[in-house]
């Protein structure tokens, strides 16, 4: 028991040793480092390391796998920025630590849209539709808000990321809801005029955003995924020009090959 | 707050609806079935009518009818519900699931309120030339009638339980609205109503089936 004590204990040292060199490289400003979670936030990132490297920056990736470090490190200056998190999240944890992160540009949505088995456009929904949407807080809200970007109804103003139907101010095509559990909405789909459903749930139904969407969340979205940086650097020439590699063609052929089923749809600003 | 009072008021009228509606019918499945369950079992467990191979039939459809998450029946059950009802979600479509999630439990019910009574009577009621028709009818079903209207006391308080799932597929009612407001939007005060009235709901029902049960004890 001992010794185990001691190797973890040595081992811990040189890590630490390893990572303080690590760390002093980082101070160098063509150098940024980039908290992300795995898929596909950190793939992204590894494919443009060349891209940055070519204009003279040093992309380092840390990969992260929970959603509260990425952003408490960079809150204190261990990254550069973070890609992980959508708008409402960052700002929930702005208002809730006390934080300072803003958001760099949008990259991509997992998707979340209106689908329906009787009509094939959104002009054609009738009025007096009715709609299955989810019936938790935060994808009813997010249903919500789709549907006013689509301006096919208004939410009070202060329903803010959480509206109910309750909240809903002016319903101008006199649209019905029903509030179902997430999980279930692709197998009722059959029995409303439409339905909004998560990806991860739409997916498996064989229902594709890109293909089979009446409405998909887009660039507007708060729900896109963003690069998150500190307050005052999101010009940041370094930032700049990682959100325009983001945006590049190699991102879009990758997403092209990887997410055939349109579990990912990059946006553009 | 006041669309808020607005929808626990609509949610009590649901739970309402949906538990009248499904004890309904879930009696009326499962009150034949549980007859023919305690008929057809063996002469020492009081069968009038023994048929182990009927009775061991019907007691594994009761028992696989009873091991499904009620959740899982009622997704299984869309296109029964389709069928009856015309579509899958909302209030009157959650009266299927409830009634055949309820219906085996009240079989049991049922069964075990029969197998209670005495045999002796049945055996009286037999010597006196009693056909089977009669004896359920006449000695079984009048004997048992106490513990009959026990079950469905109790059926019914389940029903209000299993109704607070219905919500998953549109269900509404006041086991949903505790979960989505109270639990999911920390609105203590609305979960705190809603927990109330189906407090007061089932107390009443309680209250009234105990007075029912006593009475007929008493009437004999």
């Amino acid at each position: 028991m001992k010794k185990i004590l001691i190797i973890a204990l040595v081992l811990l040292v040189a890590a630490t040793t390893v990572f303080a060199a690590g760390t002093k490289e980082q101070t160098s400003s063509k150098v940024l480092t980039v908290g992300a979670t795995p898929e596909p936030h950190a793939a992204f990132l590894n494919l443009i390391v060349e891209d940055l490297a070519a204009q003279g920056i040093t992309l380092k990736v840390q990969e992260f796998t929970d959603y509260v470090t990425p952003n408490e490190a960079l809150e204190t200056g261990e990254l550069d920025a973070n890609f992980f998190q959508h708008v409402p999240y960052l700002e929930s944890f702005n208002k809730d630590r006390g934080y300072h992160l803003a958001n760099a540009g949008g990259i991509h949505v997992e998707p979340f849209a209106l689908y329906s088995k009787k009509y094939n456009s959104l002009s054609t929904l009738p009025s007096g539709a009715t709609i299955a949407i989810p019936n938790d807080p935060t994808n009813e809200g997010r249903a919500l808000l789709l549907l006013e970007s689509a301006g096919l109804l208004t939410l009070d103003a202060k329903a803010g990321l959480e509206a109910t139907p309750m909240d809903i101010a002016d319903n101008p095509k006199n649209l019905k809801f029903r509030e179902i559990e997430a999980a279930s909405l692709p197998r009722v789909l059959q029995d409303v005029d439409a339905a909004i459903i998560n990806g991860n749930y739409a997916i498996p139904a064989g229902l594709i955003a890109t293909r089979d969407g009446l409405l998909v969340e887009g660039a507007d979205s708060p729900y896109v995924n963003v690069i998150a940086v500190k307050e005052g650097n999101q010009n940041d020439e370094r930032i700049v020009a990682l959100v325009k590699a983001l945006r590049g063609d190699k991102i879009k052929k990758y997403v092209a090959s990887q997410y055939v089923n349109g579990e990912v749809v990059l946006v553009t600003e | 707050m006041s669309k808020l009072w607005i929808l626990v008021f609509q949610s009590t009228g649901q739970t309402l609806a949906m538990v009248f509606f499904s004890t309904f019918f879930s009696l009326l499945l499962g009150l034949p079935l549980g007859i023919l369950l305690s008929a057809t079992s063996s002469e020492e467990q009081g069968g009038i009518i023994p048929h182990p191979v009927l009775n061991n039939v019907l007691g594994r459809i009761v028992n696989v009818l009873r091991s499904f998450p009620f959740i899982i029946l009622m997704i299984l059950l869309f296109p029964l519900s389709r069928l009856l009802i015309g579509t899958s979600i909302g209030t009157a479509a959650t009266i299927v699931p409830l009634s055949i999630a309820a219906a085996p439990f009240v079989a049991r019910v049922i069964e075990t309120a029969l197998k209670e009574v005495d045999p002796g009577v049945v055996q009286a009621a037999r010597a006196m030339g009693s056909t089977n028709w009669q004896i359920i009818w006449k000695v079984l079903i009048p004997e048992a009638l106490p513990s009959l209207v026990s079950g469905v006391t109790l059926t019914i308080i389940n029903l209000i339980g299993y109704s607070a799932m219905a919500g998953a597929i549109g269900g509404g009612g006041l086991g949903d609205l505790a979960i989505r407001y109270g639990y999911q939007r920390f609105r203590g005060d609305v979960m705190l109503v809603a927990v109330v009235i189906i407090l007061v709901l089932v107390e009443i029902i309680q209250v009234i089936g105990n007075k029912i049960s006593a009475r007929l004890i008493a009437k004999r």
